[in-house]
């Protein structure tokens, strides 16, 4: 992909172009314009000249040889009309360009002139008179209008580049708006989008289409949503039953160990069916934001509480435990999910740590971070992933550090996975 | 003792009444808002176990009802909702318990056992077998009037075999117990073995007979 441009920008170019192809066009055709209406007011210009110079001899009244002296005289002083003697008047008269010397220069200088051949009568005789005027040069004209024609063109090109920013910012506002509440918008923050009115018809379309869209997509999203928190909740009863029955079955007078047994790996494996439910509708709880963020929440207080609660699993392990609790750390978030991200990442560094192992705790302002002892990385995609084990151990839910990461992200904190020096360290920032 | 057991699910209502009634309970179900309205107005139970979803009705509404009417019947709440708001605004209203589903039977039996002996005995609420006392006020514990000293879980693993007296417990409900949310996020169980051990040597130390036997091989019974 090459280098992005806006749409106006694209249509300036065009535009542009396009100007340019017109305006070189309309320098030949004004040239030709104004040499047609230069030729044709010299060709007047010249018949009145002939007409005057025939009145003049006219009205002198002298005889015939002073008239041809005078016509000598006149055709030594007059280098651009020439009278001469004819028995027999022209056909027609004739108008002709020629270029040549201009008599009245004394530099060598080619000029163009229009002249015009015709009949005059003067005491009588037939005469043919030539008058020649100096015409301005091709070139000159064409210069003249192609400089005039590229000030135009250079006007017009700076027009449309201050009109173009003018436009973009005005024409495109309710555009760039749309754009923007798209980008804002989050399918899973529940918040409506509200486009602006516009009166420009294809943005009130854009609009339209992106509301159905966008209300089609909010819809779906929500039915899913829900249809986990229901399905959730409907499992509550049937676990709840089950669990009851076992209780009942295990009263029995007559049951054997072998029956006993059955048993409890059956409620085991409902502990973590109940578990699994529980879990996933948290998931969908926070993720239909139904918990409020705003609790003003001691952070300290809760790493130690749960320590405290785990304390006897720690000793269990015989894991050494080292914590660097920062006191009086408050942020901004929801109390109970707070304590399920702490238990959950405490949980985790338990449950991964060999016995005998480390695991180091540390609480500062501005992060929280669980570190234990292992032996190789795990992948960080994976992780976070519902369902996605990284041990052969599978007794946990599958959803605790889902779990975690869905409470950062509600909370607009983040969380980070690194594997350095044989330790495993998960670390929320605030 | 009068139970009320107010919910809609026919087969939990009959566990919960099969598990309590081996017991001195006497239980009675209402599974409709109106059934369990009716039977509040007319009698009066010493524990009522509330599920506040019915098909009629919000269970807190009976709540309310019964605070209205100055009943002193001890509500425990049972709820598939396990919403903070819920529980918060259920032991606001006044409720005095709030258990979520799925539990244990054994479970809610404990905790019906600590309610009831709360409101009965007032004063002196003193639990006596053999030579063992216990003080469920104070929350000590006394073999042949000599104190013996008990942890907080030790205490509540105590109060749990004594409310669930002559019944089997396995050992991954005790875990349950012990550990709430944590337990199936723990590697084993073995950690239930520590807390009866420390229990029952402490009792036997202090003279105590053995009350706590082991069954099948890790569930425990307290016989008495």
């Amino acid at each position: 992909m090459g280098r992005m441009k806006n749409l106006l920008q694209k249509s300036l170019k065009q535009l542009t172009v396009f100007a340019f192809i017109v305006f070189a066009l309309s320098i030949p055709s004004y040239f030709l314009l104004v040499d047609w209406i230069w030729l044709k007011e010299l060709d007047e210009n010249n018949e009145l000249i002939a007409q005057r110079i025939e009145n003049e001899f006219n009205e002198q009244h002298i005889s015939d040889e002073k008239l041809a002296q005078s016509i000598q005289f006149w055709n030594e002083i007059q280098p651009v009309s020439k009278i001469e003697f004819i028995h027999r008047p022209l056909s027609k008269d004739s108008q002709y360009t020629v270029m040549r010397q201009n008599p009245y220069s004394k530099k060598e200088a080619i000029d163009r002139f229009r002249g015009l051949k015709t009949n005059i009568k003067i005491n009588g005789q037939n005469y043919s008179l030539v008058v020649e005027t100096n015409v301005e040069e091709t070139e000159e004209t064409v210069a003249y209008i192609a400089m005039v024609t590229l000030l135009f063109f250079l006007i017009l090109v700076v027009g449309f580049w201050i009109l173009n920013r003018r436009l973009s910012k005005k024409l495109w506002q309710p555009f760039q708006n749309t754009l923007q509440k798209l980008k804002s918008f989050q399918l899973n923050s529940q918040k409506q989008i509200q486009f602006q009115d516009t009166d420009t018809i294809e943005f009130a379309e854009l609009n339209a289409t992106l509301d159905k869209l966008l209300q089609h997509s909010i819809i779906t999203y929500k039915n899913q949503k829900e249809f986990t928190e229901n399905a959730s909740h409907e499992l509550q009863t049937p676990l709840a039953i089950l669990k009851n029955k076992l209780d009942i079955l295990l009263q029995s007078d007559d049951l054997t160990e072998r029956q006993y047994h059955i048993a409890e790996e059956m409620n085991k494996a409902l502990i973590r069916s109940s578990r699994i439910n529980k879990n996933l509708l948290l998931l969908a709880k926070i993720e239909n934001s139904q918990f409020d963020n705003s609790e003003l929440i001691r952070f300290d207080t809760i790493v130690l509480q749960s320590m405290d609660a785990l304390q006897e699993h720690f000793k269990e392990k015989k894991i050494d435990v080292s914590a660097e609790i920062y006191s009086n750390v408050e942020v901004k978030g929801n109390g109970s999910l707070t304590e399920v991200l702490i238990n959950n990442l405490l949980i985790n560094a338990i449950r991964h740590t060999s016995p005998g192992g480390s695991i180091r705790i540390i609480l500062s302002k501005s992060g929280f971070e669980v570190s234990n002892s292992g032996e190789q990385s795990l992948n960080a995609d994976l992780l976070f992933k519902r369902f996605s084990r990284m041990s052969a151990d599978n007794r946990g839910s599958g959803l605790g550090l889902s779990i975690v990461q869905e409470i950062c992200k509600l909370q607009r904190w983040t969380v980070k996975y690194n594997f350095e020096h044989n330790e495993h360290t998960f670390s929320v920032t605030f | 003792m009068k139970i009320l057991i107010i919910e809609d699910e026919k087969e939990l209502a009959l566990s919960i009444s099969e598990y309590l009634s081996k017991e001195s309970y006497l239980c009675e179900v209402a599974s409709t808002f109106t059934e369990a309205v009716r039977k509040i107005e007319v009698f009066d139970y010493d524990c009522i176990l509330l599920d506040i979803t019915l098909p009629d009705g919000n269970g807190l509404k009976i709540l309310e009802e019964l605070k209205k009417e100055n009943k002193q019947d001890g509500v425990i709440i049972i709820s598939a909702r396990n919403s903070l708001d819920d529980k918060i605004k259920g032991l606001q209203i006044g409720a005095d318990d709030y258990l979520t589903k799925p539990f244990h039977l054994s479970e809610l039996t404990a905790r019906m056992y600590s309610l009831i002996r709360r409101r009965q005995f007032n004063n002196s609420n003193i639990v006596r077998q053999g030579e063992l006392e216990i003080d469920l006020l104070a929350k000590t514990v006394s073999v042949n009037k000599t104190m013996v000293a008990l942890t907080k879980k030790e205490f509540g693993l105590l109060i749990y075999f004594i409310g669930n007296k002559n019944r089997v417990i396995s050992k991954s409900t005790l875990a349950e117990h012990l550990s709430g949310d944590f337990v199936d996020m723990l590697d084993n169980h073995d950690f239930v073995y520590a807390h009866v051990k420390n229990l029952k040597k402490k009792l036997n130390e202090a003279g105590c007979e053995q009350f706590l036997k082991t069954v099948y091989g890790t569930g425990y019974k307290w016989e008495g």
